[in-house]
């Protein structure tokens, strides 16, 4: 199963956020989508998620245009973590995650025990079983982060795309959620992580897809992709860490020099 | 923070609540007939008078008052989960004022008074209308925008509201046409009769039944656009369906009560501080609290001694201090319910 999507343009007005980018996705791979704010890597998730349309170019799975698949079927083979807690309303964690289970059941279904197994399962993977139960509200950062990633699990989909799965999470969280993406990825799910903390996942990316001004500036091992004249370019900034090293140090790049 | 608690007990607690609160409406009135003579009524015995009392004025209102309370409640509940907010409702976003300038162009024009349809098609096909601008106003996709939709409600009600005034003034010179679109606006239970009764009962059932099996698509509106599609629910289809519904719920309820305003923000509020806010249970809580609450309205319009008190002043006299409440609580930080 692969997601791709080849030559896509995307125009917010006169602002041409992605100009003819190519990407791919399979299971078993975790893959670093770095670049600056704004460079266009929401816009790319939602658009291999199939919520927007391209302007031009295709997003396929499997060689099959992904606005031809009904919503049920496609549910169940990509998944999608969001970014921001996103609910006013006091559900439990449990409660949000069992929504994943919408695409397996009809309306008139009741849920199943095959339901139940999943639900608990990826809340156990998460290791969310201690605090699912409470409201949503009253929640940590992190915590919401783990049951955002559980719903996910929960729709067994092969592949998931993740919109900085690591922001406002402390250290000690993020390291662990870092961790556990890997984890996924060496359980044969395909994850696409859009996000900032290059010190974090380029360790445990299996390929980094480095967008700057609406393309791919570069796509491979993140070793490879994240070397210093690339960071100079994309970031603004300098590595005084040797190439290929994790964690790197950056210092702002002086405009002059 | 609240613990969840097993739903079932407390439907059928509400359940067995609107029960009370229907006995007491049928049976207790300033003047005819108390609770023994309506029994007797009820079963075909008793005074003919009193019997004419019960079935064609007491148990037409008593419908009503029941199933346009459930539907106003069902309406705010569908309203909120649909708009991911807490503070949308047939009020705030201008379906309950196009309701009732459609209504106020019936009866003023005299067609309600030939048709007992013209008023809830009128309602329904301007409630339709306006929160159809209000939608088209806050944009589609990616470009819509919570607050662009309640802004749009602001200025829609507000431009609604000055073309149900310009109706009323021109129905001034005639004085019973005039008091009674005015009266009607100001909302009331008085006047029901046995086609208004089928009307909100027949809304209820096209518009809320159907809702049974939609509770997981409103659940799912909850979250965020890219969540609920990349969960498998077309969320433009789903959303623009469940405010179809709403709209059928408010106006068929408002043709034949009037403005009966704030029911529809308050009850899913109350409704979810009780049992939660997945919509399997908060639907059935929504519409049963709904019917409660207008009940006990309508009660304590007629039991107090004041002469032509309205049930949309005792439902906004009500609601809106409850309604500022949660605003100051939503200010605290504590999440709205």
């Amino acid at each position: 199963m692969t997601l791709s999507c080849t030559s896509v343009v995307v125009r917010h007005g006169a602002r041409t956020v992605l100009a003819g980018v190519d990407v791919s996705l399979r299971p078993g791979e975790l893959v670093l989508l770095a670049g600056r704010n704004g460079a266009g890597k929401s816009t790319l998730l939602r658009v291999l998620l199939g919520a927007q349309r391209p302007d031009q170019g295709e997003v396929a799975l499997d060689a099959q245009p992904i606005g031809t698949f009904e919503a049920t079927h496609r549910a169940r083979r990509i998944a999608f973590v969001p970014q921001a807690a996103e609910n006013p309303f006091e559900f439990t964690g449990r409660e949000l995650v069992a929504m994943a289970r919408h695409a397996h059941r009809g309306n008139f279904e009741k849920e199943t025990e095959r339901d139940r197994g999943a639900i608990a399962c990826s809340l156990e993977v998460v290791d969310a079983l201690s605090f699912c139960d409470r409201p949503v509200t009253t929640l940590s950062g992190g915590e919401l982060r783990r049951i955002a990633i559980a719903r996910a699990l929960a729709t067994e989909a092969p592949l998931m795309l993740l919109d900085e799965p690591l922001t406002n999470l402390d250290l000690e969280h993020a390291v662990s959620v870092a961790a556990l993406l890997r984890l996924l990825a060496d359980q044969g799910r395909g994850l696409l992580v859009a996000a900032h903390d290059l010190n974090l996942l380029a360790p445990v990316a299996h390929r980094c897809v480095l967008l700057h001004e609406g393309k791919v500036f570069a796509d491979g091992p993140p070793e490879q992709v994240l070397r210093d004249e690339a960071i100079e370019r994309v970031f603004s900034v300098r590595s005084s860490t040797p190439q290929g090293m994790f964690p790197r140090e950056f210092r702002r790049l002086d405009k002059k020099g | 923070m609240t613990s969840r608690r097993a739903p079932m007990p407390l439907l059928s607690a509400m359940a067995a609540t609107l029960l009370l609160a229907a006995i007491a409406h049928l049976s207790w009135a300033p003047s005819g007939p108390g609770f023994s003579a309506v029994l007797a009524a009820l079963f075909g015995d008793g005074d003919a008078l009193d019997r004419q009392i019960v079935l064609q004025l007491r148990l037409p209102r008593l419908l009503v008052a029941v199933f346009g309370g459930a539907s106003l409640g069902l309406a705010g509940t569908v309203m909120q989960a649909s708009f991911r907010n807490p503070l949308a409702s047939p009020d705030v976003v201008g379906t309950a004022a196009g309701s009732a300038f459609g209504g106020a162009v019936a009866i003023a024009a005299g067609y309600a008074a030939s048709s007992v349809f013209a008023a809830p098609v009128a309602a329904l096909f301007s409630a339709v209308l306006v929160t159809t601008l209000v939608f088209a106003f806050a944009g589609t996709g990616p470009r819509f925008s919570v607050a662009g939709l309640l802004l749009a409600g602001v200025a829609l009600n507000t431009l609604v509201g000055a073309l149900t005034t310009f109706v009323v003034t021109f129905t001034v010179d005639n004085y019973s046409a005039s008091s009674s679109v005015l009266f009607w606006l100001m909302g009331g239970l008085d006047a029901q009769d046995w086609s208004k009764a089928a009307i909100t009962l027949g809304g209820f059932c096209a518009f809320g039944l159907p809702l049974a099996v939609r509770s997981r698509q409103l659940d799912l509106l909850t979250l965020s656009e890219e969540s609920a599609w990349s969960l498998g629910l077309d969320v433009v289809n789903a959303r623009r369906w469940l405010l179809w519904f709403a709209c059928g719920l408010t106006a068929a309820t408002v043709a034949n009560t009037g403005g009966i305003t704030f029911l529809g923000l308050v009850v899913p509020h109350l409704a979810r501080l009780l049992v939660g806010p997945a919509h399997r249970v908060l639907l059935p809580a929504s519409a049963l609290l709904g019917a409660v609450v207008l009940l006990l309205a309508d009660l304590l319009c007629r039991g107090l001694p004041i002469a032509n008190l309205r049930l949309g002043v005792v439902t906004s006299l009500l609601g809106a201090p409850y309604f500022l409440y949660l605003l100051a609580r939503h200010r605290r930080g504590e999440a709205m319910r």
